[in-house]
């Protein structure tokens, strides 16, 4: 690549990464640690410590985060493990169907899980019909503690397949021989999984745990749709409407952000510098094992647990969108497509599926861009700096996403640098930079992993028959990463049209509501809004179920490498 | 045909100085060979001919024409990559194709002359093959062709044979002479293969940290090293160390502890009455004897015998000293190790060096 050209690329780069990532947390910093009167404080941040309701929320979204990231673990990691070593029926569709749940948004999934779990729901009705439990004594599943769990569990049912993916990678990752001379030493079974196999996975497993807890921390969607107010994440979008005049919206989301930074260090510190380098590649593949039929059926058993699991709050909102009515009853009382019509015929719907393929697309094409850049400057250039750039790039992954939109609304108030991108009038610009923001690491480092793989002799050997460099680039390098890109793009794409907290927070018009916002507000319509939001919400999973299977298809394994931060 | 000249190029990486001040002139249509141990610098200065780096100071002509500062694109040099970078999305036919595609010719002068320098590596029937599929030999007449269907100003060889194995490597490398001849190409070869330099090359370079130490012909580098360097680097050679006794005319008579040798001096490194230096002796050019001879030899016995088919090796202790000779059609394979032999060398075959 040509000097002066990769020092533009860098410059662009640069310049929108401060414009809209740095300067957003800037601004929300400033609103946390400056008084009126413009002189630093610490009595916002304190205060927030002060008041009992922020530090339950703190607390509460701490818990809710530690036990999402070991529930999560605790499914994914035998998952992985049996799924890498071991040869039972169904083993590819089994390791195909566990990474469902990264398509299916656990918002949508919520209203699955209140339809199962309220009170008239589907569980106290098989209870009842089981004769545990009489009408006029239902349990209240989601009501007090258990709404906190049903967070937990709907946050760690969508979030495992991220520590999956990173389990799988850590695997294959390990040369067989490490365990076999375990073995010949004589430490075999399950000793020897916790003595050699999972020490070597631990890198890679902290690594996608970190992004879990994080993600679990600052999740908004879910608390939501749960109707869970007493967790951070929900009392600062509560606190939007003061953004104006009230510091502690501000500090509550410096706060945040502080903790969230705090974890990902810590994480990164303790665990991410323990990379044990592996001094040879695998020597030979590892031979999956075969099994007797107990194997076989816990083996399978334990895949159906937990992708059932999984799925079940999903089909709930399948089943939802199909019913007339669904009320104290095991299945609907009535089918009908009655909802679909009524969904595609609500003036909410339609714009707002155009809203979000509008969004989601637009960022994807800024993203690819963005990333091709990148990735060549990263990887192909010796730029002083630019592993800053990749660091960047990735810091995106650890910023929650509640934080980074409530800067960017904070940076276009009135008066400030960007209130020419202010929300309230069309948030459509800012929407596409907040999602090309978020999902910039999927591309990068889908990108970059691609170009690490391909020789840069393929592009000087292009040179050296009279091609020009960038011409080089694109008719030898870019065919070659195709796979890569398409597979990143595939991801923004899909996290695109299930972004959450830049659109429950940025698109305050009904004509530019994404689906996600449509959903939210469906929901509040009393009567069948719950109906037309889960014909919105099959909608959109069935959208998203061919994104990822095209991604998962031409990245196959390779695809645990993007949540590796 | 164009000659290629080297002028004090200088070539740094960070600190690290890659080519300290390197001037070379090959001669137009030569096949000149780059040698030395791995980090000599023989790999960076390919690179710098091709134009993938760019010297600090220093310049590199092309017959008349200054192309220090060319890019790569511009430079129209032929280069086969050690590990061949054949595009794996291309066909073997889009692969020679690429770069005339670059050239603007037309659509049936491409097809002519891909097939064309696709039949002269005798790849033609496998035009259709996606690389991947092909063995490493014929990625790398492939890769051959590729380099030599645009006609370059020179061909630059890294490393081509590495990745091959030893029979295909005989093979490819008189293959290779054919047809750099054969196109009246002046090429640059880099190797870290002696046998492969000796054999097929016009003229080559030994290279060591990023110093050019010499310059000849096979036959000279070989038979007149000028250093210990040299000697030990391309082929076997034994090291006696002695004080020069007298010198001139371009021979030297050396008295070392095992005795007085005489030998010859390789002109612009001659030594002096009195200096230190060493003598080198090819274990090929020392012959076993029974009888004792007149002069430059040593005494001593057979300590070991390996056995190779159609040379031998022997381990030839005299005293604490020990020499490494061999011999076609071996003849001392069951020869007493108690019993005292003679090692003779002669005075053509045993060089003094100063260094």
């Amino acid at each position: 690549m040509p000097r002066n050209f990769a020092y533009f690329i860098y410059a662009i780069t640069v310049v929108f990464f401060l414009c809209f990532f740095v300067w957003p947390i800037w601004q929300i910093l400033k609103g946390g640690f400056v008084d009126a009167d413009g002189s630093v404080t610490f009595a916002y941040i304190l205060e927030v410590f002060d008041n009992p309701i922020y530090l339950e929320g703190l607390q509460n979204a701490f818990t809710l985060a530690l036990c999402t990231t070991i529930l999560s673990l605790l499914m994914a990691v035998p998952l992985a493990f049996i799924n890498d070593r071991f040869a039972f029926p169904g083993k590819k569709v089994f390791g195909a169907m566990a990474l469902l749940p990264i398509m299916l948004p656990p918002f949508v999934g919520a209203i699955g899980i209140q339809q199962i779990l309220g009170q008239y729901g589907v569980l106290n009705v098989v209870l009842d019909h089981l004769g545990i439990i009489s009408q006029g004594h239902y349990i209240d599943w989601l009501g007090g503690e258990g709404r906190f769990w049903g967070v937990v569990v709907m946050s760690a049912l969508s979030l495992y397949p991220i520590l999956y993916l990173n389990a799988q990678a850590s695997l294959a990752n390990i040369d067989p021989a490490m365990e076999e001379a375990a073995e010949n030493l004589g430490c075999t079974g399950v000793r020897r999984f916790f003595s050699i196999t999972l020490p070597l996975m631990r890198s890679g497993l902290f690594a996608g745990s970190t992004i879990v807890f994080i993600w679990a921390f600052t999740e908004l969607g879910v608390p939501l749709l749960f109707d869970y107010n007493r967790i951070t994440s929900v009392q600062i979008f509560n606190g939007i409407k003061d953004i104006g005049g009230n510091p502690f919206p501000y500090a509550l989301v410096t706060v945040m952000l502080l903790f969230s930074v705090l974890f990902y260090a810590v994480g990164k510190g303790l665990f991410g510098r323990q990379n044990f380098a592996m001094m040879a590649k695998a020597s030979h593949a590892g031979e999956p094992k075969q099994l007797g039929l107990v194997g076989n059926v816990i083996c399978t058993g334990l895949f159906c647990i937990v992708i059932g699991m999984a799925l079940i709050p999903h089909l709930a909102v399948v089943l939802v969108s199909f019913s007339g009515d669904w009320y104290h009853s095991i299945l609907p009382q009535h089918w009908t497509t009655l909802n679909y019509e009524i969904a595609l015929a609500h003036n909410l719907t339609v714009p707002s599926i155009q809203n979000s393929l509008i969004y989601a697309s637009a960022a994807t094409v800024l993203n690819v861009l963005l990333g091709i850049c990148l990735a060549f400057v990263i990887v192909r250039t010796e730029l002083p700096g630019r592993g800053l750039l990749d660091a960047m790039a990735m810091l995106p992954l650890a910023v929650p996403g509640l934080v980074m939109a409530f800067g960017y609304l904070a940076m276009c108030q009135e008066g400030k640098a960007f209130s020419f991108l202010n929300p309230t009038e069309n948030p459509t610009a800012l929407l596409i930079i907040a999602y090309a923001v978020r999902k910039m690491p999927f591309v990068v480092r889908s990108a970059v992993a691609g170009l690490q793989q391909t020789s840069v002799t393929y592009e000087e050997a292009a040179q050296n028959l009279g091609c020009p460099p960038l011409k080089s680039a694109f008719k030898i390098t870019i065919p070659l990463i195709m796979a890569n890109l398409l597979a990143g793009a595939l991801l923004a794409f899909s996290q695109g049209m299930l972004e959450v907290s830049d659109s429950l927070v940025l698109a305050q018009k009904q004509a530019y509501y994404p689906i996600t916002k449509a959903i939210y507000e469906l929901m509040a319509i009393l009567g069948d809004g719950r109906f037309i939001a889960s014909a919105l919400g099959v909608w959109s999973m069935a959208f998203l179920a061919v994104t990822i299977i095209g991604a998962s298809i031409l990245l196959g394994k390779k695809l645990g490498a993007i949540f590796r931060v | 045909m164009i000659g290629v000249k080297v002028q004090d190029l200088v070539k740094k990486f960070g600190d690290m100085v890659a080519l300290k001040t390197i001037s070379l002139t090959i001669e137009p249509g030569e096949l000149f060979f780059l040698l030395g141990p791995s980090g000599c610098g023989k790999t960076t200065l390919l690179r710098s001919l091709a134009g993938f780096y760019l010297p600090e100071s220093g310049k590199i002509l092309f017959g008349d024409e200054d192309v220090s500062r060319l890019e790569p694109h511009k430079r129209n040099t032929g280069m086969m990559f050690q590990s061949y970078a054949l595009w794996p999305h291309k066909t073997v036919a889009q692969n020679v194709a690429f770069g005339l595609e670059q050239q603007n010719v037309s659509k049936a002068e491409i097809e002519r002359r891909t097939m064309e320098a696709l039949d002269s590596v005798q790849m033609g029937q496998y035009a259709e093959r996606k690389p991947n599929a092909l063995s490493g030999g014929q990625q790398q007449r492939v890769a051959l062709a590729r380099a030599l269907v645009i006609r370059p100003r020179c061909l630059l060889l890294d490393e081509p044979l590495s990745n091959l194995d030893a029979k295909l490597r005989l093979e490819m490398r008189t293959e290779i002479r054919r047809i750099c001849k054969e196109y009246k190409l002046t090429t640059i070869y880099v190797t870290h293969d002696q046998k492969e330099a000796l054999s097929i090359a016009d003229r080559m370079a030994v290279l060591k940290d990023g110093n050019i130490l010499q310059v000849g012909t096979p036959l000279d580098v070989y038979k007149r090293p000028m250093s210990r360097f040299v000697a030990s680097f391309i082929g076997e050679t034994n090291f006696i160390e002695g004080k020069v006794v007298r010198s001139d005319a371009g021979t030297a008579l050396v008295k070392t502890e095992r005795g007085e040798f005489s030998g010859v001096m390789v002109p612009g490194y001659e030594v002096k009455d009195g200096q230190t230096a060493y003598l080198s002796m090819r274990p090929e050019c020392i012959k076993i004897e029974d009888i004792k001879p007149e002069d430059n030899y040593l005494e001593g016995k057979i300590e070991d015998v390996i056995y190779y088919g159609e040379v031998a090796h022997y381990v030839f202790k005299s005293g604490d000293f020990r020499l490494k000779i061999s011999e076609l059609n071996p003849k001392y394979l069951t020869h007493s190790k108690d019993k005292t032999v003679y090692a003779y060398i002669h005075p053509e075959d045993l060089v003094v060096l100063k260094d």
